[in-house]
């Protein structure tokens, strides 16, 4: 299973970093989900449940309070204000 | 001999206020590792929205004119963020940055001060108690405290305020001043314009245009999105690098206490030496004298 690199970062600390197989977010037009080889995409969140799936098939959720997504290159960097693992 | 006891008591004195400002200045140790911290881990998200944001912006006339946070109007009214601590005892930590906002007003902004159109918001307890004596004009009468729990939600709210105030026009530009932390020793006070934003000149023209995204909602809404916590980053980056750089401060200036005590202790403790002598020659001297009395009778 191909894998890409994610980071999630808000002001205060880094919540999450490493390789993931996907990665589902809430965006303001909908949900959606980021797999390998995703086209480049920058989209605003709502606040919601982030859903992980890391590279060795565990599933981590985290809850985001506005942000912002961006993917690029097998990379997903997402921006949040506020956020605590669940 | 009362002299001797004296120097006694004045020792024992000295002696406790050096355990004090060693005390204070390991605590300042510590927390200053935790404020440098802070600072690192605010980084990672400062550094993305930059890259982010330089992404998004094609041109900067046409961010210009999608936002109402960029908008350059006539300078009427400013505000003036300072930031300074709630505690002393840290050198000329707080005086610095008083000082260069007064600086500041008289030499950037004293026609919209002597209209009386310059407000102030204090951050800081010691900013506020200066500047509300020389009864300056300074936002809802009140030290705004971010220290006691220094976190991102508080600085949030502050930014909000300054941000919505701006959009209301109720000033027409934000500056900052804060101490920037270098490193332990030195801080520097810097003046940041916050608001209006300044978008920052393109560079090697078609490099952004490389990566083809795709926007969702769309270009304009996810930039004036982000342009608002670009401007609380920096506010918070402000206050942590303030706060990095009060206890760089002050644990400078207890360094510099201690050294001193130990001088002084070094003083007493001669002084109190020769006294003894002096007393113990002086007995003696009346002892001889005292027996050679005796003898000649």
């Amino acid at each position: 299973m191909k894998t890409l690199h994610a980071d999630i970062v808000t002001p205060d600390r880094k919540i999450f970093s490493g390789e993931v197989q996907s990665i589902q977010l809430p965006g303001s037009e909908g949900s959606f989900e980021i797999l390998f080889n995703h086209a480049p995409i920058v989209a605003t969140l709502e606040t919601g449940k982030i859903r992980i799936k890391t590279a060795d098939g565990k599933t981590e959720l985290i809850k985001g309070v506005g942000g912002v997504v961006e993917v690029s290159n097998n990379k997903v960097s997402v921006l949040l204000e506020k956020a605590e693992s669940i | 001999m009362a002299n001797l006891k004296e120097i006694r008591n004045r020792i024992k004195s000295v002696k406790s206020t050096q355990q004090i400002t060693k005390a204070m200045k390991m605590v300042s140790a510590a927390k200053l590792r935790r404020a440098q911290d802070n600072i690192i881990m605010l980084r990672p998200y400062a550094g993305k929205l930059r890259d982010l944001i330089d992404n998004l912006q094609g041109n900067s006339s046409e961010a210009e004119a999608l936002s109402p946070l960029t908008e350059n109007r006539s300078l009427d009214k400013v505000l003036i963020v300072v930031v300074t601590s709630n505690k002393g005892l840290c050198g000329a930590f707080n005086a610095n940055v008083n000082k260069g906002t007064v600086q500041l007003i008289q030499e950037k902004y004293s026609e919209q001060y002597k209209a009386g159109n310059v407000s102030l918001l204090c951050i800081g307890k010691y900013g506020f108690e200066f500047f509300n004596k020389r009864k300056f004009n300074i936002l809802d009468n009140k030290n705004t405290d971010l220290f006691s729990q220094l976190s991102f939600d508080r600085v949030n709210e502050v930014a909000d305020r300054v941000i919505s105030g701006f959009v209301q026009k109720e000033w027409d530009r934000v500056e900052v001043v804060f101490n920037e932390f270098k490193n332990v020793a030195t801080q520097r006070r810097v003046n940041e314009v916050v608001l209006p934003i300044s978008m920052p000149e393109q560079t090697g023209g078609g490099k952004t245009s490389s990566v083809d995204y795709i926007f969702e909602p769309g270009r304009e809404e996810i930039l004036s999105d982000l342009l608002p916590k670009s401007i609380k980053i920096q506010l918070f980056k402000a206050v942590l690098e303030s706060n990095a750089a009060e206890h760089g401060a002050r644990m400078t200036a207890m360094d510099k206490a201690t050294e001193n005590a130990n001088e002084l202790l070094g003083k007493l403790k001669l002084y109190y030496n020769t006294a003894r002598q002096a007393a113990i020659t002086k007995e003696l001297l009346e002892i001889v004298g005292g027996a050679n009395a005796l003898e000649s009778n």
